[in-house]
């Protein structure tokens, strides 16, 4: 479909929001902890402050429980099992950053391909996503810009806003994105050379402004790949504390584990369960036989890294990792991944 | 003032002479204007140590990290490891010597004295100075602090900007320590439990509303018991189905395993994963406030583990790591502990 | 007219005194209400926290662990660590905002089956009126 620009006054913001009211609406919240999408009654535009979600979209439509299907003994000493597929209402995310976007993407292409994950699905289409544009960058340590992304990128997104002051330039990037237009048409404008101007110098200087660079990332896959057993990794992960929040808080991290939880012995009751899981925990990898293919930090940091910047480039041609800072900003011991990345490809040169 | 110069001075002759393995301090580099621990093995990188305010992390916690690689060594280097610790920090190591998890032969201790009483929130130096960004953060004259952001310098009194823990800290110098930086400078403590006692003033229903909500948010990402000194075990009971298992261990041990408290996240699964975890830390925990500060979802988990800091105290007269030399709080007893809630 | 709520009590009690002070109860043909569900433990003092949040987490509605008084315990010391043990966790239960009564304690010697008929008797009064234990109970 063709994509569609329009102009909402702030103004109006909240009476088309209003409008969405039949849907579950998630707008940003501002906690002493940072920021959260939660369901508030919207009142007003998104505060000029708002910087990014500390807990990424991926949490709305990857939960961080998800209940596969419930068992009971039967009274002929069978099992029967009852699925549990969630019934998701439509649900409207506003406020996500263009990174943020993109990891949804490429969440997408993993639990799609031979086999479609209705779990995930389902969230995901009754999830309708409303961008809004960095004019600047929501943190100090954003490099979206270093793969292949940028603070006005479309993908991933049904609508992308622009602030430009005391309007929004409304871009329709999918149908869906279109439908929550069309209700109140009413509310948007065609915009003026002018404001497709204005809107256009915003980006420009939206992306100036990123101050942290990943340097050619794209000789970083080939590099990684002659690095699996370097003492490069050992020394990278020395301050490491395998606590999972670089992995929790990625927007594009998905790895999950899943466990039968049982409720009652006699009759047998229970559940089958997902959660989120991180590889940076020691037992991630921990068979059975007590052997641990991934035992020490160094292991483990090597597998984030080389995941989001070798392995998932070779599986999907490109990068796991959208460079939205989040790593970054939140890990307790301050491990920078562009410095991790950066050393590692002069390593050894 | 402590001497940063002075500082790499004794970090550099104690590398040289081969009396430590290896020297655990503070560099820059961590996000926004915090300090990042720094591992230093030669002499000619003691450049790159610091010690400012946002040095608010407790080094301590690698201790694990060594007791572990000296395991797993076949002989392993018993040189001691050389670290920075502050007040906080001391008393820490005071605990990890109580119950002998460390030896006092492991450690040598540099000692720096929080001569501005403490270190900095760094959500509250963001807030203070927003909209510019804090990038870093050094002592300034007469109790304050400077910090560069990205739109310039500014000035401000530690006093505005001190982590909470700070505020109700019994110790700004550190009790133990092979040599130490800085003056001793007396800090009153008017109130050490100010932040709980306001929290139980509420009433019974309300303060279950409040945990009912807060525990709701919990990831269960396990941070705070990754950056936790004291929970070292290696085996915990949050995972207990999961760690210590070995090519030795048969099949119906792995199946006696009890599962104590499921994966899930929903809020009464958090709780007792919390719950246990407070329990476990009652007359350990020193309120270093790394267990908060790293929480993603910003939980007040210091309200809760300050908690059983003050029974100890209350009920039974036990000050945390102030004597390595004292029993742990639950492997002692006194004949007249209090039993008035015992029918 | 509702039910009278039942509510559901675990006894962790010790096998040298409060069990026998019970099983003395038992021998006497003292009634008391059939509300407790007791789990002999060699002594007060290896009652551990988790046992305790865990009955919680599984629905008990009432938690009690009883032991030997003072300088009777079986292992000389058990004892003192469960009144220390267990007065931290009984502070912390409060504290996040469960009902005090419905975890206790008590001392009940072999020889005072009465006391203990007594003290459940008590205890379920007193957990009646409180309803259900929701608050750490698991989905």
């Amino acid at each position: 479909m063709t994509k569609m620009d329009k102009i909402l006054p702030k103004s109006s913001f909240s009476r088309w929001l209003k409008s969405l009211s039949s849907m579950k609406v998630f707008f940003p919240k501002k906690e002493a902890s940072g920021w959260t999408l939660t369901e508030v009654a919207a009142d007003g535009t998104i505060p000029p402050d708002y910087s990014y979600a500390v807990v990424p979209p991926k949490k709305l439509i990857f939960p961080q429980e998800e209940i596969f299907f419930e068992f009971q003994q039967t009274a002929d000493d069978g099992l029967q099992l009852r699925e549990t597929l969630p019934e998701v209402p439509p649900q409207v995310i506003v406020g996500v950053r263009p990174c943020d976007g993109r990891a949804v993407a490429a969440l997408d292409q993993v639990f799609s391909g031979s086999f479609e994950d209705p779990y995930y699905w389902r969230r995901r289409r009754a999830t309708i996503l409303i961008g809004l544009a960095c004019n600047t960058p929501p943190s100090n340590n954003c490099f979206c810009l270093s793969l292949e992304g940028s603070p006005s990128s479309e993908e991933g997104l049904d609508l992308l806003l622009t602030d430009l002051g005391d309007r929004y330039y409304v871009r329709v990037l999918t149908e869906k994105g279109g439908e929550l237009i069309k209700t109140q048409s009413s509310l948007f404008s065609d915009p003026t050379e002018e404001e497709k101007n204005l809107r256009n110098k915003i980006s420009q200087e939206g992306a100036q402004k990123i101050k942290r660079n990943l340097e050619a990332a794209r000789e970083l896959p080939p590099k990684l790949k002659t690095m699996f057993d370097s003492p490069f990794w050992d020394e990278a992960a020395l301050s490491c504390l395998r606590c999972g929040i670089c992995t929790y808080l990625c927007p594009t991290c998905h790895c999950f584990d899943i466990n039968d939880e049982t409720r009652a012995l006699a009759p047998l009751k229970g559940r089958r369960v997902r959660t989120w899981d991180t590889c940076q925990f020691p037992d991630f990898t921990m068979h059975s036989s007590g052997h641990n293919p991934r035992p020490n930090r160094a292991s483990r940091l090597r597998q984030r890294l080389l995941h989001k910047f070798l392995y998932f480039v070779e599986l999907y041609d490109r990068f796991q990792c959208v460079g939205c800072g989040r790593c970054l900003d939140l890990c307790p011991v301050g491990i920078d991944i562009i410095e991790v990345l950066s050393k590692a490809r002069n390593h050894g040169a | 003032m402590v001497s940063e110069d002075k500082l790499r001075e004794e970090v550099s002759e104690l590398l040289q002479e081969g009396k430590i393995k290896y020297f655990i301090g503070f560099e820059n580099g961590g996000p926004g204007c915090l300090a990042r621990p720094a591992f230093i093995q030669q002499p000619e990188a003691v450049g790159r140590l610091i010690w400012s305010p946002g040095c608010v992390h407790n080094l301590t916690r690698f201790l694990q990290d060594e007791k572990r690689r000296r395991a797993r060594e076949k002989n392993p280097d018993l040189r001691p490891v050389g670290l920075i610790v502050k007040g906080c920090d001391s008393r820490a190591i005071n605990v990890l010597l109580q119950e002998k998890y460390i030896e006092r032969k492991d450690v040598y201790l540099i000692g720096v004295s929080c001569e501005l009483m403490g270190v900095i929130d760094e959500a509250k130096i963001t807030r203070r100075l927003y909209p510019a960004k804090p990038l870093q953060v050094k002592f300034g004259a007469k109790d304050t602090i400077l910090v560069s952001t990205d739109q310039g310098e500014s000035e401000i009194a530690a006093s505005e900007v001190l982590a909470d823990r700070c505020l109700e800290c019994p110790a700004n110098f550190p009790l133990v320590a092979d040599v130490v930086f800085g003056e001793k400078i007396n800090k009153p403590n008017p109130q050490p439990y100010k932040s709980i006692a306001s929290f139980e003033a509420k009433s019974l229903e309300e303060r279950w509303a409040f945990w009912q909500d807060q525990f709701s948010r919990c990831l269960r990402c396990y941070a705070c018991r990754s950056v936790c000194p004291m929970c070292y075990c290696d085996e915990c009971v949050a995972d207990s189905i999961a760690y210590a298992v070995s090519a030795d261990t048969t099949a119906e041990e792995k199946a006696q395993k009890v599962k104590w408290v499921e994966r899930n996240p929903e809020p009464q699964e958090n709780i007792f994963y919390h719950l246990v975890r407070a329990t476990h830390l009652a007359g350990r925990c020193v309120d270093c406030g790394e267990c908060e500060r790293v929480c993603p979802v910003g939980l007040p988990l210091r309200l809760l583990n300050k908690k059983l800091e003050k029974e100890a105290k209350a009920l039974f007269g036990y000050e945390v790591g102030f004597d390595a030399n004292l029993p742990p709080l639950i492997s002692c007893f006194r004949d007249n502990d209090p039993q008035d809630f015992i029918r | 007219m509702a039910e009278e709520f039942e509510p559901k009590i675990m006894a962790f009690i010790c096998k040298w005194c409060t069990s026998a002070g019970a099983d003395l109860a038992g021998v006497s043909r003292l009634e008391y209400p059939s509300n407790v569900i007791p789990i002999q433990v060699m002594c007060s003092g290896s009652v551990s926290p988790l046992y305790v949040f865990s009955a919680f987490s599984q629905g008990a509605d009432g938690v009690l662990v009883s032991g030997c008084h003072p300088g009777d315990c079986h292992y000389m010391k058990g004892n003192y660590y469960a009144r220390r043990r267990l007065a931290l966790v009984k502070k912390l239960l409060e504290y996040i905002g469960l009902e005090p009564e419905r975890f206790q304690m008590s001392w009940v010697s072999a020889t005072e089956g009465v006391k203990f008929t007594q003290i459940i008797k008590d205890l379920v009064k007193e957990l009646q009126p409180l309803g259900p234990q929701t608050k750490l109970r698991r989905n």
